[in-house]
This record gives C-alpha cells, structure tokens and sequence, in this order.
C-alpha cells in the first residue's frame, strides 16, 4: 500500500524516468561499442593469420596429418606468447597438436578460414598463457580429410575494453538501483511531512481550529509552506474570532432594546389611546430604533475592521492633517466643558491606511478623554514621530485607570462584553483596538499624574 | 421628534424611486407624497431604467441592488445616454468602497440603510436642481454675508470672526440655504467623514456657530429642525 503511494509519487516517477532514459543511452553506447569491438579485425593480424592457414595446408597437402602437426609446433615455437593459441583435432575430436584442450564452444566459429573476432574459454587455454577468457581474431579450417584447425590471435586491447564494458554495465545496474533506492526515500520523506500537512487540514476541517502545521527546523521547502499556512490559519481563526464576537455581540446589545422596543409598542396596543399618546409612543419608539441602529452600525463596523475587508479602501494621507480635523470636529465638545483642549502637531506624516477607521478611532478616544476628564482639566493630543513609528498620543488629566486594571481594559476591549450600556462607550475602544490590530499599531495605556495616556503607535510602513 | 413638518423641504417634485422590496417602497412613496412630491414606482431595474429614459424627473432614487438590472447599471446606462437626471442610490452595503463604487458609477449621493426618513428627504432636496444650491463669491442669506473670496463673515455690516472650519460649516449651510441640511450630510460635506461618531458633535458645533452668528442679532437665521438636521434662513 505504502509502496504503492510511494511509487506514484511525483519524486520517484522523476528519478525514475531520469535514471531509465539515461541508463538507456548509456546501455545502447556500451552495446555500440562492444559490437564494434566484436566486428572488427586488424587487417594485417588477419592476413598474417591468413598466411599462417595457408602454410599449414601446404604441410597437410604434401605431408597429411603428421606435416600438418609438426608445421602447427613449427609455428607454435617461432610465434609470440598472443599467437600460440591454436588447436588441430582429427575427425574423431582427437586432439593432434595445439596448446588448447578443446574446440572452443562459447561461440561459433565457421569453418572456413576468415579471420574474426571469437571469445575462448578460459578452461580450454594452458594456464600459462592465460589465466582469463581470450578474445582475438580467430580462424578456423576443416582439411579435406575432416582434420579441423583453429588459430587465434589474442588481441588484449580488446580484451581489456570488453572487460571494462562488462565492468559499466554492472555500475549502471547498480546505479539505477541506487537510484530507485534514494527516490523511495527521499519521496517517503516528502510524503511524510505532507501526511503531516494532511493530518493537520483534516484536524482543522474537523473544526479544530487552533491546530497548526509543526515544522521540521530544517527551514526547508515544506517548514516555509507550513509557515504560511500557519499565519493563514491566524487569519483565518481571527475572522471566526471576530465573527463570534460579532454574533455574541448582537445577541447581547441588539436582544434587550429589541425586547425594550416590542414591549413598548405592544403595551400601546392594548388598549385604544388617544392620538397624542400614540404619537409620544411613535416617538419614543423611533428614538429607541435610532439608538439600536447604531449600536448595529458600531458593531458591523467593529466585524468590518476585524475582517480586514476595508483594506482595499486604503488609501495614502497625511495623518497628521486627518488628527487635525478630527480634533477641530470635537474641538467644541471640550470647549462646552470647560477644558483646555490641545494638540501639538508635527507636520504632514504620510500614511497609509484606513482614514475612516482611523478618524473614527481616535475621533473615540478623544471622545473618551472629553467625557472622564472633569470640566476644566486639560486634554493634549500629541503627535510625534519617533524613527519608523507614528505615535499618536491622548493624555487627559481625568480620574485615569488604575495601573493594575489596565490588563483588564485591554481584555474588555476584546472581549467586548456586556459592560457598554451606553453606545460609543466600551464599544468604542473596541473599535479602537481593533482599528489598531488592522493597521499593526499598538496600543498602549500608561498613568499619568494625574490621568490616563492612550498612545496609538503605528508603524510607518507607507508603501506595505 | 416626529415633527417633519412637509413646509420645510421643497415640493412639487416628480420622484422616481426604483426599489423592489415592494412594502420599503410603498412606505416611501407615501412619504414622499405626503410631502408634496409626485412618485413613479417601479420594481425592478430594467422597468426603472425604462421609466427614467422616457420620463423626466427632477430625482431618482435607485436602490443598488434590484432584480434583473441593478442600481449602478441603472445609472451608467442613463449617464451613457446623456441624461444627467441627479440619482440617489440607496444600499445596504454600508462600506467605503461600496459608496466610492456608487459615486463614480455616476451616481450624486449614496445613502445606506437604514436611513432615518428625514435624511432622506433632506438629500432628495439637496439634488432637485430646479433650485440649484446658491453658488458664486459670495453667499447671502437675510443680512449674513460670507465672502469666499476674502473668507470673511458679516451680518448687518459686523464683521464676524470664525475658525477655518466654522467658515466651511457655515459655508456649507448657506450653500443649502432654505434647506434642511442632517448631521450627516455636514460630516461629510465639511469633513468628509462617512461614519457616525457616536457623539454629538455637530450639535456641539452648530451651537458654537449659532453663538457666532445669531446671538447678538434679533432674528435667528440658524434654526434646529428636530429630528432631521439643521436650516439656515429666515424663519419658516
């Protein structure tokens, strides 16, 4: 089964079909090379192979079998160690003369005196000759008696190279087996680490989201493919983060005035009532709608944000500028209350983003500022850019947070529970955060003495 | 609350409203006639499309998204035909980028559901071109003067002194003299922000601008009209 897989893996199938194409070139230019080695015979060793048949029929025409074997020893002794393997056999298979024990039997060899290439067995050649197979142009005669007689001349280059031939023939054997060998390793490395991934998807499919692909430290193909889809699965459970959110959000907000609102309406039902008391009834109703529609638009707002989806409506502007109007927009509001409302501005600091997300997030801090700070104390807006970050910073002089309730802030801000009554309250800091999140800024709470300072740091990254 | 009084917006307006959730757009039509406008119906985008090539009206109000033909076709297809009549888009899809979508459609105004009546009203007014917004250097109303050009205020020959954003606001509300102009519509046209600040901000403003312009006069050019907005002029 594993096998299988194994085999049908796109690895092995490569290597595979690598090592065949080559090992088949290769296997068809050895076999090119052995036939031509095979083929071929020195013209000058086959005519005087020719000359030396020639002479011994001369012996066996004037003389028989006797003169024939005694020119065969004659030859034998004048000849080089390469040119004394011959063998003469009476028409019974008796050897007469000759250094070999028998008629060669590995390959045929005709009759009728051309000179080729023909392999002999070593069993058949005296040791002191050769201790290997002997390969060399090779001629054979069958005299008119059924006297049969073998020359050869023993070609070592040849021998040598055949050898050799042999020799890679082996290597390539072993290589494609090596091959095979490595790409089933290699592939079952691949399929383990992507039965991993698999496992991984089919544990996620199965709704737990919060399973993410374990890497192997190699930093390799597979751990960066695992590292994006881990930071795609982070996306992934924050929208469903933030959808649950929302859901629970609306159950939550949106249940209590829309019970509050039916019950109104139905009480007025009852009974008949006169014009001015529906009216008022209308009335209150409608204001009651006002209120939840927007706590609804604050909420989709929020899940918005949190979904990312506005991205596409970024745009570049200059963030400095864009404090300034939100700040001449609640300007006023301070003014009614009696504090001294500021902002320090530290010139066009271009931006890239959401301008409403960001107007709206700190047209919401200001707000909150203006609403916990008392009649007559102050509220600084400052701006500065410190190195690659844009900070945004809203100092009041209010009651502020204690230092050790801040953490909790911070949590209700993401959990958005139940604590905002009163729309624009806890819901916006949620909008706050989560317009921070989107734009990779962090926000921070410190004391200040007295009062509270909100700084949104974003991270001047124009052009991302 | 609840006292939209039909006085305070222009009449006599023939009115296309192209919007298929049959009982939203019967409620409106009956507002709309019950302030003097005249209302044409129609249910789907290709019999809208029809109505508005071959009739003339002052606004047309086309709700995005509508079976067969929607909304933003709707008006591409009138502005490829030269009819510049001022379309009102409404749509349930509330973000940026579907608003930015519905203006450069060609589209003169986006509102997003749901929208409060009195904003709608105040929005079909603003784009009724028979009486066109008051434009040039300089803008009057009673014996308030803004200078566009010099970027000063006068009522009755004093000289007033405002902020640069006071001057935009009331630049805004003199543009719209006459008109009821929302808190909206101010946010957008004097900030250009399309999100509800969840405070009363502009209320804020307006009362700091009142406290400018009528407080030492003896008639209030700069009225509150509840529930719907604000209306510069003399008194209804």
């Amino acid at each position: 089964m594993r096998l299988r897989r194994l085999l049908r893996t796109t690895a092995v199938r490569l290597a595979l079909r690598y090592a065949l194409i080559y090992a088949a070139v290769f296997a068809v230019a050895l076999a090119m090379l052995e036939w031509r080695e095979r083929s071929r015979v020195d013209p000058a060793v086959g005519n005087a192979l020719a000359r030396r048949l020639e002479a011994l029929r001369e012996a066996q025409k004037t003389g028989g079998q006797d003169a024939l074997a005694r020119r065969l020893q004659e030859i034998e002794k004048e000849a080089d160690a390469i040119d004394r393997i011959n063998l003469l056999l009476a028409p019974d298979d008796r050897r007469l003369a000759g250094t070999l024990s028998a008629w060669p039997t590995a390959e045929s060899i005709p009759l009728d005196g051309i000179a080729r290439p023909r392999l002999i067995e070593e069993e058949l050649v005296p040791h002191e000759l050769s201790d290997d197979d002997v390969f060399g142009p090779v001629v054979a005669w069958k005299f008119s008696d059924g006297t049969r007689v073998l020359l050869a001349h023993r070609d070592q280059s040849a021998e040598q190279l055949l050898e050799f031939i042999e020799y890679l023939r082996d290597v390539l054997g072993v290589a494609l087996l090596l091959a095979l060998v490595m790409s089933l390793s290699y592939s079952n490395n691949i399929l383990r680490r992507m039965d991993q991934i698999g496992r991984t998807a089919a544990e996620i499919a199965n709704g737990d989201l919060a399973m993410r692909v374990a890497g192997s430290g190699h930093d390799d193909e597979f751990d960066i493919l695992a590292a994006r889809l881990n930071t795609m699965l982070d996306r992934i459970q924050q929208l469903v983060r933030g959808m649950r959110e929302v859901t629970d959000s609306v159950t939550h907000d949106l249940r209590s005035p829309l019970a509050r609102l039916r019950s109104r309406l139905e009480v007025v039902l009852l009974e008949p009532r006169d014009g001015e008391e529906y009216r008022e009834a209308i009335g209150h109703s409608v204001e009651d709608l006002e209120q939840l529609i927007r706590t609804f638009n604050a909420l989709l707002g929020i899940a918005q944000a949190e979904a990312g989806t506005a991205r596409q409506g970024w745009q570049r502007f200059d963030l400095d500028a864009l404090v300034n109007d939100v700040f001449e927009l609640f300007e006023p509001l301070a003014e009614q209350k009696g504090q001294a409302f500021e902002y320090h501005r530290a010139g066009p600091q271009w931006f890239h983003g959401s301008r409403e997300l960001i107007a709206q997030a700190i047209g919401n801090l200001m707000d909150n500022a203006i609403k916990y700070t008392p009649p007559s104390g102050q509220i600084l807006i400052r701006m500065q850019a410190l190195g690659n970050r844009l900070e945004v910073a809203v100092i009041d002089s209010g009651p502020g947070i204690a230092p050790t309730d801040h953490a909790r802030v911070f949590e209700r801000f993401v959990r958005l529970d139940h604590s905002r009554n009163t729309a624009g309250n806890g819901l916006g800091l949620s909008l706050v955060q989560v317009v921070a999140r989107l734009h990779g800024a962090d926000l921070a709470l410190r004391a200040a003495s007295p009062g509270l300072i909100v700084t949104l740091g974003f991270p001047r990254a124009p052009d991302r | 609350m609840g006292k939209i009084s039909a006085l305070t917006y222009g009449r006599d307006m023939h009115i296309l409203l192209i919007e298929d959730d049959v009982r939203a757009a019967r409620y409106l039509a009956k507002g709309l006639t019950q302030c003097g406008h005249v209302v044409d119906l129609a249910a789907d985008g290709d019999s809208g499309l029809e109505l508005a090539l071959n009739r003339r009206y002052e606004v047309i109000i086309a709700d995005r998204l509508l079976p067969k033909r929607d909304g933003l076709a709707i008006v591409r297809m009138l502005r490829a035909d030269g009819n510049s009549t001022p379309v009102l888009v409404l749509s349930a899809l509330g973000e940026v980028d579907d608003r930015v979508a519905g203006l450069r459609a060609g589209g003169d105004d986006y509102l997003v559901k749901p929208y409060a009546f009195a904003e709608l009203l105040a929005r079909v007014d603003t784009l009724n071109r028979r009486q066109p917004l008051a434009a040039g250097e300089s803008l009057e109303v009673g014996d308030l003067i803004l200078d566009l050009q010099r970027q000063t205020v006068r009522r009755a020959g004093h000289p007033i002194r405002l902020q640069p954003r006071e001057f935009r606001l009331l630049e805004c509300l003199m543009r719209h003299a006459g008109r009821v102009v929302t808190r909206t519509m101010l946010l957008e046209q004097v900030w250009d922000f399309h999100f509800d600040p969840q405070s009363n901000v502009i209320d804020v403003q307006i009362s700091r601008l009142r406290g400018k312009i009528d407080k030492d006069f003896d008639t209030s050019l700069l009225h509150t009209v509840r529930g719907a907005g604000y209306r510069l002029g003399a008194p209804a």
